[in-house]
């Protein structure tokens, strides 16, 4: 064993190629326990750098470096002579020539298993594109398939692609990440034993590279989905659900009472919004108020803010989905019908929403709209008719008598509005504007019984929002 | 008049009763790891010693490994394009270049040797070494802020080490006191308004009362001393809020540091905004 320590090689891995690769590009190891206590063994990992080669050696143990041999490509190397000796000290490389083929590498690399060497190998064979895994040449197959007993460790490289690139002249500095994946004995008969391994390569570079830093995203539509419904019909628990549910397939937003951001089925941290802090307060200034006129301009604000809160969540959370309890745009149209009802129809409404989301729609001065409707008038003037109309609206239809028994089941204070004669003249104007939003804009639009269990009509919305997503 | 202990020497004396209680803490609760601003406050303390006891070109050097550390960090995690590899080696290479200006001690041209000529350096070879011009003007930004937040904004703190050992010291303990109470405070959750406030309400009064209390070491007036007590926790807080947002984007998870994942940037976020505003300031009221 002392002959072992004195292999001058052995100290140019550990003293050299070692301490120049950590200190000027950074290693970062994670496994290496799983090459622990090997007696033999083969080395696997992706090919992007002609690093990747060096950092496999930074990660055998010291008492197997000697013992170590790398399988390199001859007629890469062959225009370099001089580099061709270094690598032969280095590594005593197994030499494949994939121009000639007059020697075969199968039966040295086995042979050398046999004298109880460790072989590191690149399945992939060339260096191929930066960060992509190529179809694994069947060689390691045909190896492995032959000496059954020797486990196989796959280690995935992730950094060389960039510190030293296959089209780069000169190597970067530049932090490698070496994952050890844990020891595996093969099964089966070659093309499984490489479709194995390939997988267990991919496996590893699936975690190591998730929440890369990617510059340009692929852009987004965000989709934005409202539920409409008269105080007290749950719409609020139902939004918050949906958003919840959704959210196992990626960010979603809820706009209810409060701004939340879900992931993977559980609320997220986020950086405050200024709007939604002065919307929150609003919100409670509309609660509180004792008669109609104090209600109707906090209310209105409110409402504003919402519309401004959930443009910028969208914008800046870019959630896949949105949720809202409301719309603005819907809930100011609803109750514009609600306080004029003998002249709204139709026709009225569909004009009303066009304005008021911006659609093109021109409006006169003496527009009969305008006299009807004296409120657009101001909201024209503010520049406030950029809100926003749903891509998809669910309707919760509840009884008003249900509604209220609701309502004062929650220990809430009745709010002003909420008396049985507006709430039901509410849900007429709402179910006007669904029927609107379906002929006049094509909006997909679900009515849902809210006197069901809540399960039943959390699953059907989020059939009904998986299917409206489908469309667009 | 002149105490007798070195400050260096008083606060590593301090910091190493607080590290070794910290550290028993953390023996007692192993399931928190130690904190990552409290391993970058050695690095400092290292720097530091090596200037006070040792010699100040060394230090500054020490200082600028840690720069090339800190940048390589950052350009492992920064999403980069094959035709910005000539760029951001002239961006390494101007690591040595700001070096030696501070070790020369040629304050002219140190203060415009990064924002003036490596500015124009990099991004003529990062278009240099293009062949597609798509990406350039993000492969730019991208690289000269690194190179401005993790280069430049160090490197005032080996400057101010130049002018007096023991300011640089003031500035690297106030900074680990106002980081200290933001872990508290702040932790790895959001920095939100009323996190923010109550930092400093905290910090800002303890870093005054510190800057006070080293007045015999520093030298500065009663005035100043103040003025930099209050100054050095709100550069702090304005760092983080702002690199936690460039670590957000950069993929960076708190909670999964590791060197070249982030741990790096995020143990040293603090110092970043802090040492060139500290610097001028000393340097415009102070520096006779």
């Amino acid at each position: 064993m002392s002959g072992y320590w004195r292999s001058p090689r052995l100290w140019v891995h550990l003293l050299v190629l070692r301490p120049l690769l950590r200190f000027v590009f950074g290693v970062t190891v994670v496994g290496k326990e799983n090459l622990r206590d090997l007696d033999r063994f083969v080395l696997i990992a992706n090919h992007n750098s002609h690093l990747d080669v060096l950092l496999l050696y930074t990660i055998v143990p010291v008492p197997y470096l000697v013992r170590t041999s790398a399988v390199v490509a001859r007629d890469y190397f062959a225009r370099f002579p001089r580099l061709v000796k270094v690598l032969e000290y280095l590594f005593r490389p197994v030499w494949v020539d994939r121009v000639q083929q007059d020697t075969d590498p199968v039966s040295e690399i086995i042979g050398r298993l046999d004298a109880g060497e460790n072989i590191i190998i690149f399945p992939e064979g060339t260096r191929g594109d930066p960060g992509r895994l190529q179809e694994f040449k069947t060689g390691i197959g045909r190896v492995l398939a032959a000496r059954r007993e020797v486990p196989v460790v796959p280690v995935h490289l992730f950094g060389p692609e960039r510190s030293f690139p296959r089209a780069a002249p000169v190597p970067l500095p530049l932090w490698n990440h070496v994952t050890v994946g844990p020891p595996q004995l093969v099964h089966g008969e070659r093309h499984e034993i490489t479709a194995t391994l390939q997988q267990a390569i991919t496996d590893i570079e699936r975690t190591v590279s998730a929440g890369r830093h990617r510059r340009t995203e692929r852009p987004r539509r965000t989709r934005l989905v409202a539920v409409l419904g008269i105080d007290g019909s749950g719409k609020s628990t139902l939004s918050r659900r949906v958003a919840e549910a959704v959210s196992v397939r990626g960010r979603v937003g809820w706009v209810g009472d409060t701004l939340t951001l879900f992931e993977g089925g559980a609320p997220q941290d986020l950086q405050p919004l200024q709007t939604e802090r002065l919307r929150e307060w609003m919100g409670q200034q509309a609660k509180q108020a004792k008669s109609l006129a104090h209600y109707k301009i906090p209310k209105l604000t409110e409402l504003l803010l919402r519309d401004r809160v959930v443009e910028e969540t969208r914008r800046w959370y870019a959630p896949v989905l949105t949720v809202t309890d409301g719309s603005p745009l819907l809930n100011m149209t609803a109750w514009a019908v609600l306080y004029r009802e003998e002249h709204f129809t139709e026709e009225f409404c569909g004009r009303a929403v066009a304005i008021m989301s911006s659609r093109g729609e021109r409006l006169g001065a003496r527009d009969p709209l305008l006299k009807q409707f004296p409120e657009l008038r101001v909201l024209l003037r503010l520049g406030l008719n950029r809100l926003s109309l749903p891509d998809a609206v669910l309707f919760l239809d509840v009884p008003p008598a249900v509604a209220l028994d609701r309502i004062a089941s929650r220990g809430e204070r009745q709010q002003v509005h909420e008396t049985e004669e507006k709430l039901t003249k509410l849900a007429d104007a709402y179910r006007l504007l669904c029927r609107v939003l379906v002929e006049q804009y094509g909006v997909p639009t679900l009515r849902l019984d809210g006197r069901r269990p809540l399960e039943d009509v959390v699953a059907e919305t989020i059939a009904f929002v998986a299917a409206a997503e489908g469309d667009g | 008049m002149q105490p007798e202990l070195p400050l260096p020497t008083v606060l590593l004396i301090a910091l190493g009763v607080l590290t070794v209680g910290l550290g028993a803490w953390a023996l007692l609760r192993r399931d928190r790891p130690a904190a990552p601003w409290l391993r970058y406050l050695w690095t400092f303390l290292a720097v530091l010693n090596v200037a006070a006891w040792w010699s100040f070109v060394a230090a500054v050097w020490l200082l600028a490994l840690f720069s090339f550390r800190t940048l390589r960090e950052y350009f492992s995690l920064v999403d980069i394009r094959l035709e910005d590899r000539w760029g951001i080696l002239g961006a390494y290479l101007s690591i040595p270049f700001m070096t030696i200006l501070i070790q020369v001690d040629w304050y002219g041209f140190f203060i415009v040797s990064i924002p003036v000529y490596a500015f124009i350096i990099v991004p003529f070879l990062v278009v240099l070494g293009g062949r597609e011009a798509r990406g350039t003007v993000l492969s730019i930004g991208a690289i000269d802020f690194g190179l401005f937040l993790f280069v430049y904004c160090m490197g005032h703190l080996g400057y101010l080490l130049l002018f007096r050992v023991t300011w640089a010291t003031l500035f690297i303990g106030g900074v680990a006191l106002a980081n200290a109470v933001e872990a508290l405070v702040v932790g790895d959750r959001p920095i939100t308004v009323r996190r923010g406030v109550g930092m400093l309400a905290i910090a800002v009064p303890i870093t005054m009362a510190g800057a006070v209390a080293v007045q015999p070491y520093t030298e500065f007036a009663l005035g100043h001393s103040l003025g930099i007590g209050a100054l050095i926790p709100t550069l702090v807080l304005a760092g983080s809020y702002t690199v936690t947002a460039i670590e957000r984007d950069l993929g960076i998870a708190p909670d999964a540091l590791a060197p070249g994942r982030g741990q790096v940037i995020h143990g040293t976020r603090a110092y970043l905004f802090a040492a060139p505003i500290v610097f001028h300031y000393i340097r415009y009221f102070l520096e006779e």
